[in-house]
């Protein structure tokens, strides 16, 4: 082996790795970014959403192992799909009678808009789920194994004949993650209710007008939003050993990738998370691993010094 | 149609309306005119509910609209067109429209609807896959009324539609909403600045001065009346 064919092929599989993260990254981008484009609201929980997804997967397949049966493939991808309709349950009886209470029209005509108590709610939230997790589901590092998180499909390339590796696990994972980023998207953009969650964000006073329950468009956005992270959860979950602390990793991320893409853009917020991944795996290059976060924050702070409204924040007529 | 009995608002102890009682029958158009914070926008955000009152009732058709939540009202047929246009700045002039037609009535008068409001407004047609907020002033104002008569409404309700508009489009937007009355027999309430222009286009009118009635009667009488002449239309006795 030559040097030269070393580093590209260290390159290349940077780059791959830094797909396949990143959409799953994308992924939990989208549901932060949809609670905060739709509410309003900065939810300090939605790492422990993750969680939570990431543990639903783990009892339903590994743990219970109710879907078992469904064999190595389908069966940790169809666990954390499911992780999605239980969070959402989660969420939207959080909202109900929690989150409700620190947002919505009833927030909007005080000074801080509310932002001071969801501050504090979603703070005591986030450490009442991490330290029920600890007594529900204990401290042992638990993960989604499958005979697929430890092997790989490997692609000849062209330059200096390296090799790709597609880690099985991941490359599943990321393509469910885009499948459900889509039909979100989709969703949003042309069904009856997509379009009241969007009403509902742009302009609460209109849509209430127009015959819209703004109080029940943000639970269900806030439930979505906490299933769709939940789903990222149960996907990366398939891959990397966890505790009830995970979400704390992740929060990171999912705020810088959130931001990247400019607030309150599904779009954006799947492409910041996809940068934040490269960003990530690239580092992983030239840095040591304690400092990949550190670079995923010099990168972000640039990108805000340069371009503050995100990648693909809304232009003034827009926003 | 509308009930409005001795409604009182007052916003942290600041008495916004007092007293204020207003009727409008099936098919009329009613006008109401004051001055800049005399209490108008505040007498339409309670008839929608996102004002409460202190004291009064609002029926519409009978039926207790301070009993039911703010969005009930759309679904009932009662379209609010707020002051300043408030469209859905980054969605489309079709969506904003589709909007409009969230409820059950609006759905099923869609087509129809779609193509009156293309009739009265072509530049809809012409803007429909435009971001609302890139749209002009009178753009807006156009849209946020076509997006009331999507619901296919039995009651429109229009909050200074002329506001901040150059005086070519207002009349222009004023002649609409003359139209939609005589033509589509649509039950109106405006409430106006503009008073010379608001009270010639209307059946009933009233005149509310810092948040009470001060006069109503039919235009003859409102046009006729000294006060209104001077304070309002600009027009001495001699
Ligand atoms: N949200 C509010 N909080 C406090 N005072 C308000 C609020 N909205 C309106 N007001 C006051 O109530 C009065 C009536 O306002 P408004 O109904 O907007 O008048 P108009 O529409 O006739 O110009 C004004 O004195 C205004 O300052
Ligand atoms: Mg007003």
């Amino acid at each position: 082996m030559s040097d030269p064919q070393i580093l590209v092929e260290n390159i290349l599989n940077a780059l791959t790795a830094g797909i396949l993260i990143g959409c799953i990254y994308g992924l939990m981008c989208v549901g932060l970014g949809l609670i905060f484009g739709v509410m309003r609201v900065v939810n300090f929980a939605q790492g422990d959403f993750l969680m939570l997804g990431m543990y639903a997967a783990y009892y339903l397949f590994t743990g219970w192992g109710l879907l078992n049966f469904l064999g190595p493939y389908a069966g940790p991808l169809l666990a954390a799909m499911l992780a999605g309709p239980i969070v959402f349950a989660g969420g939207v009886l959080l909202h109900r009678f929690i989150i409700s209470r620190v947002s919505g029209l009833r927030t909007t005509a005080s000074l801080d808009e509310g932002h001071f108590g969801q501050l504090i709610v979603t703070l005591g939230v986030s450490l009442i789920l991490q330290n029920g997790g600890l007594i529900v589901f204990g401290s042992s590092p638990r993960s989604v194994r499958t005979p697929l998180s430890s092997s790989a499909w490997v692609i000849e390339t062209p330059f200096y004949d390296s090799l790709i590796f597609l880690n099985k696990a991941r490359l599943l994972s990321s393509v469910v993650a885009i499948a459900v980023a889509i039909i979100l998207y989709v969703m949003l953009e042309r069904t009856r209710l997509g379009r009241s969650l969007r009403a509902a964000a742009d302009n609460p006073t209109a849509a209430t007008y127009a015959g819209v329950d703004v109080d029940r468009a943000h639970r269900i956005a806030f439930g979505l939003g906490s299933g769709i992270t939940a789903v990222a959860g149960g996907l990366i979950a398939t891959y990397i050993s966890y505790s009830p602390f995970a979400g704390l990793d992740f929060v990171i991320i999912m705020y810088a990738g959130v931001v990247l893409g400019g607030m309150g853009s599904i779009l954006g917020a799947f492409w910041g998370g996809l940068t934040v991944g490269f960003v990530q795996q690239f580092s992983g290059l030239i840095l040591p691993p304690q400092l990949q976060n550190a670079a995923i924050f010099v990168v972000f702070l640039l990108i805000l010094v340069l371009r503050p409204q995100g990648f693909f924040g809304r232009s003034a007529e827009r926003a | 149609m509308l009930e409005v009995t001795d409604l009182a608002v007052s916003y942290g102890g600041l008495r916004a309306l007092a007293g204020v009682s207003l009727v409008v029958g099936a098919g009329q158009f009613v006008t109401v005119v004051g001055p800049n914070g005399a209490g108008k926008s505040t007498l339409f955000k309670t008839i929608s509910g996102i004002v409460p009152p202190t004291a009064g009732s609002v029926r519409f058709e009978g039926e207790d609209l301070l009993a039911m939540p703010a969005s009930r009202r759309a679904h009932l047929g009662i379209a609010h067109v707020p002051e300043g246009r408030q469209v859905f700045k980054a969605m489309t002039v079709r969506e904003n429209l589709e909007m409009g037609a969230y409820p059950m009535a609006g759905r099923h008068a869609w087509v129809r609807m779609l193509d009156r409001i293309h009739t009265l407004f072509p530049i809809l047609a012409e803007r429909a896959g435009q971001f609302a907020g890139t749209l002009s002033g009178g753009e807006q104002q156009m849209l946020a009324i076509g997006r009331g008569l999507a619901c296919a409404p039995k009651l429109l309700m229009l909050d200074e539609p002329s506001m901040g508009l150059a005086p070519a489009i207002a009349d222009l937007i004023f002649d609409r909403i003359s139209q939609i009355h005589r033509e589509d027999g649509l039950t109106i309430l405006l409430v106006e600045q503009r008073v010379a222009e608001a009270l010639e286009l209307c059946d009933r009118g009233y005149v509310l001065e810092t948040g009470r009635i001060v006069l109503e009667g039919p235009y003859e009488i409102l046009a006729g009346d000294d006060r209104v002449r001077r304070s309002y239309l600009g027009l001495d006795d001699a």
